[in-house]
């Protein structure tokens, strides 16, 4: 089963190269929105609550720009039928799980460093608080965004069906996680954020599991 | 299968009513006894009332708004605030802050006042004559 979803994965990465659909629109949201913010924030001073809770607006909008593609692209390619046939369910999305993590921690990666460099109250005082929430936060955002566009992917108005519903299921992930921003840039330390920690991690377990066991009715047609 | 529903469906209650329990938890805590806000060093809402003999200091050079709380087990407090006076300070019955304890005072990063209501009750005695 591993290898099968490591092959999925492969051509999944493949297919990336070859068209940069996803690589490409999540670039250019990134440096659109925060050179938005850059502008409209001017000489103005921002506190770091703000910065933290920008951060992950952006980060959300651009998930939302990009990882909708999973699934829309093999219906629209016409190749989910012969996936029905090579494998089962669950490999199917493990396979697209894990591209679409490995997109969601380079692009967050990609975030932060430039929310490092351009702003100045975005300074990491505890790195290995922030190094947790953030690996935490990225696999809740990488599953939650996997499953939904699963959903979406037989739907009509994919484009705008996605953010609508990825909003509710993702907005405790994103408060905490915007909490444990602050926190790690406070410089506080493990003992102050322990609940929003185990938190993002029950929400992961939740969704993971969640989605495991949705995705069989979801891909059965 | 059906087990794989039964196993998946218990953990995510599981994990649900755990997530449920840490949010109330994470959120800051009301706390009147200013002996406790003294100890902890974590951000909560202090609830007590303005000391007014001890009079509030503005320092607008600073943009600093001073004065003394006191619990109702009479310990008192200094609380800092960076910001101007709100309003209807003076005539607060109670005071919230929000923030925490550091090097001797509190250091609020919010006020709120609850004031006297306008609409509160009269005695019957009271309201004849006065209709006279």
């Amino acid at each position: 089963m591993s290898s099968k979803a490591y092959a999925l994965y492969k051509k999944d990465l493949n297919s990336e190269l070859r068209t940069r659909y996803a690589v490409n629109s999540l670039v250019m949201f990134i440096i659109v929105a925060i050179s938005v913010i850059l502008f409209s924030i001017g000489n103005e001073k921002i506190t770091q609550s703000l910065t933290s809770g920008l951060f992950w607006v952006v980060i959300f909008f651009s998930a939302m720009s990009g990882l909708s593609r999973a699934f829309v692209a093999e219906e629209e390619r016409g190749t989910s039928l012969t996936l029905h046939l090579i494998a089962s369910p669950s490999t199917v999305f493990s396979g697209k799980l894990i591209f679409n993590l490995i997109l969601v921690f380079c692009m967050n990666t990609i975030v932060a460093v430039l929310f490092s460099i351009l702003f100045e109250a975005f300074i990491i005082r505890n790195f290995a608080l922030f190094a947790v929430a953030f690996v935490f936060g990225n696999i809740g955002l990488a599953v939650a965004s996997t499953i939904i566009a699963a959903i979406i992917s037989k739907a009509g108005a994919k484009g705008t069906l996605y953010p609508v519903l990825s909003f509710p299921i993702l907005l405790p992930l994103i408060l905490t996680c915007v909490q444990l921003t602050l926190l790690s840039n406070q410089g506080a330390d493990f003992e102050a954020a322990k609940f929003e920690l185990a938190i993002v991690f029950c929400y992961d377990v939740i969704m993971l599991t969640g989605s495991y066991m949705l995705f069989d009715f979801v891909w059965k047609d | 299968m059906r087990n794989k529903y039964v196993f998946g469906g218990f953990i995510i209650v599981l994990f649900l009513g755990f997530m449920a329990y840490l949010f109330t938890q994470s959120n800051i805590k009301y706390e009147n006894d200013f002996a406790k806000v003294k100890s902890q060093d974590k951000i909560v809402k202090a609830t007590g009332s303005w000391v007014k003999e001890k009079s509030y200091e503005i320092d607008s050079q600073n943009r600093l708004f001073s004065f003394y709380m006191v619990d109702n087990k009479g310990n008192q407090m200094k609380v800092l605030f960076n910001g101007t006076m709100p309003n209807n300070f003076e005539s607060a019955k109670s005071v919230v802050v929000t923030g925490e304890y550091k090097d001797g005072c509190f250091r609020a990063s919010n006020i709120l006042t609850k004031c006297p209501s306008k609409y509160e009750g009269q005695n019957v005695e009271n309201m004849k004559t006065s209709n006279l």
